[in-house]
């Protein structure tokens, strides 16, 4: 039994008319095509302005196609049916600051015919998930950058879709924040929800995606799964623990008869936001374990 | 384990949609406290009320109908533009729209959601109005007539028959410009004027590039909109028959909405009673122009590159 795809890009192309007197054209994505199955996390990957926003937006149906074409499981995407299977999250999203956190939810889960008792019900659910449920009747001008992310996360899964499109989730987030983004991600993948993602934060999309695609001046220059694309296919690494200097030496000495170049030896290193975590956590620890006294 | 939800069966219209978003733009100008010009108005009936205490009866309580009339058309003329040329820049600004529109929401819908939502607080606002100045008119009328039958013990009458007579005229004349029915002819002609006003602001600002070129664009529309009807006249009875002085005029009136097939006011305000068919045709004008404003407005954000 073949399965749809969930997300199939084709040949995607759009081109912007740049305002003025002289008809001049900008190409922001040229001949782009993504293939994502259901259960995926897909990353585009690529700097600013290489059209990664304007790819999640046509597949949204915010913007037209020039020409090729996009579908999201097998319907096409310019159809506004099509959005039942979707939950998007933009880049930087500001809700209405009027709204509470609870009325925020409440107000897209209507829009997508959620009412009574399975509105609130889900409401719920979604605070609990994103860590909100203590701010649920605060106004959203009151919330923090990472807590309008939580929201705005929460208000794209709201309706149960099957499909979730994530435009930079983590920008101007700290680093506790865009961890707790990273959770999500994965739980959403845990529960079989196909995720696509941009970003220019490269090493958390190598912590959540299982494909990526680079994305570079609106044309695709690499795609596939992180092990194929990651792997420098000449080279290869060797990770021990309790080596001695005696056996360094002699592994040395065995790698240089069989010809094999010597290229780099040392400790592996954390990264910067894992010890920024192991830290902050374990400080955090402290201060409750003597009950909040510094 | 909880997964995705199966297949929903999408409804290419539903007024569910278009209610919860007519409710959250009635609730985002609640909070942005736009009702507060209500207080200003309330300053204005008051005042009016004290204002023309040495004018006869009738006209005392004419003059309260005018100032009050003008005060309540004013703000919610005004009101339809300024609450209406911010709701949708502001959500392609702040990139609201994307959140909504990437909802299974179609354009017409959030359009005729904006529309429902303004039409809300037009009618809550209007209604708050009319409850005021219709207690004002109401008390003005009880004390004009208290005072008026007063003065009648200063006046020498030939017999009780003849004092009876002038209390009634008075009455009468209180009762005919006083708090009545007909006072609502005029309210129904301002809701219908402003709701037209709120369609033409939203389809401008379908295309508008900012908040202040709908205010504007919108502001001029409403002059052209009172003063077509006039210009309209000038130029057939100019023309003589002539075609182009003809075609420039249909194509102003299919345009620009005509105001002046709203007015009523005078009417109202000198005690005229309006026909419930006056007042029925009035609203099968609004509906008329509002289909014609959305359909254009749909036609132009349908397309709108967001």
């Amino acid at each position: 039994m073949s399965t749809v795809a969930a997300v199939s890009v084709e040949q995607l192309t759009r081109v912007f008319r740049v305002p003025g007197l002289r008809r001049r054209e900008f190409t922001a994505v040229s001949d782009v095509s993504v293939e994502v199955q259901p259960g995926e996390v897909y990353g585009l990957i690529g700097p600013n302005g290489s059209g990664k926003s304007t790819t999640m937006k046509v597949l949204l149906g915010l913007l037209r196609a020039t020409s090729g074409k996009c579908a999201i499981f097998g319907r096409d995407s310019a159809r506004v049916d099509s959005r039942e299977e979707v939950g998007y999250l933009p880049e930087n999203p500001y809700f209405y600051k009027h709204l509470t956190g609870a009325e925020t939810l409440e107000f897209y889960g209507k829009l997508c015919g959620l009412r009574g008792r399975e509105l609130r019900d889900r409401i719920g659910e979604m605070l609990a998930l994103v860590d909100l449920e203590e701010s649920r009747d605060r106004r959203l001008g009151g919330y923090s950058k990472g807590m309008l992310q939580r929201i705005g996360l929460a208000q794209a899964i709201i309706h149960r879709p099957r499909l979730v499109v994530l435009d930079e989730p983590t920008a101007g987030v700290d680093p506790l924040g865009s961890r707790q983004i990273r959770d999500l991600i994965l739980e959403l993948k845990r529960r079989g929800i196909t995720v696509i993602l941009s970003s220019h934060l490269l090493e958390q999309v190598q912590e959540v995606c299982d494909r990526i695609g680079i994305i570079f001046r609106g044309r695709m220059l690499r795609e596939g799964s992180l092990a194929e694309i990651t792997e420098v296919g000449n080279r290869s690494e060797l990770v021990l623990e309790g080596m001695t200097p005696e056996l360094m030496e002699e592994i040395r000495a065995l790698a240089a008869a069989r010809g094999a170049k010597w290229i780099h030896d040392g400790h592996p290193r954390t990264t910067l936001e894992t010890l920024f975590l192991e830290v902050t956590s374990a400080a955090a620890e402290a201060a409750r374990a003597s009950g909040g006294k510094s | 384990m909880e997964t995705a939800a199966p297949l929903r069966r999408h409804r290419s219209f539903s007024f569910g949609r278009v209610w919860t978003i007519a409710t959250g733009t009635l609730t985002q100008l609640v909070r942005m406290k736009v009702f507060a010009f209500m207080a200003i108005f309330a300053v204005v009936l008051i005042g009016a009320s004290f204002a023309f205490a040495d004018l006869k009866t009738e006209q005392e309580l004419k003059m309260l109908k005018d100032v009050s009339f003008a005060a309540i058309q004013l703000f919610c003329m005004l009101f339809a533009i300024a609450g209406t040329a911010m709701l949708i820049p502001r959500d392609v600004e702040d990139r609201t729209l994307y959140t909504i529109l990437c909802k299974p929401v179609s354009r017409l819908e959030y359009l005729l959601g904006k529309l429902g939502g303004m039409v809300l607080v037009l009618v809550i606002s209007l209604g708050a109005m009319d409850l005021l100045f219709t207690g004002v008119l109401h008390l003005k009328q009880r004390t004009v007539v208290e005072q008026n039958v007063a003065e009648l013990e200063y006046r020498p009458f030939r017999s009780q028959e003849e004092r009876e007579k002038a209390v009634a005229e008075i009455i009468e004349v209180a009762t005919q410009q006083g708090a009545s029915w007909n006072l609502q002819a005029g309210m129904a002609a301002i809701l219908a004027k402003s709701i037209v006003l709120t369609a033409v602001t939203l389809l401008v600002s379908t295309f508008a590039t900012s908040t202040l070129f709908t205010i504007m664009v919108s502001l001029a529309l409403m002059v052209i909109g009172h003063a077509q009807g006039l210009a309209r006249e000038v130029l057939l009875d100019e023309a003589d028959g002539a075609v182009l002085p003809r075609l420039v005029a249909g194509g102003v009136a299919l345009l620009f909405p005509d105001f002046k097939t709203f007015d009523v006011l005078d009417a109202v305000i000198t005690g005229t009673v309006v026909p419930g068919v006056e007042v029925l045709k009035m609203g099968g004008l609004c509906g008329i122009y509002c289909v014609l404003y959305m359909l254009a407005a749909w036609v132009l954000f349908a397309d709108k590159e967001l």
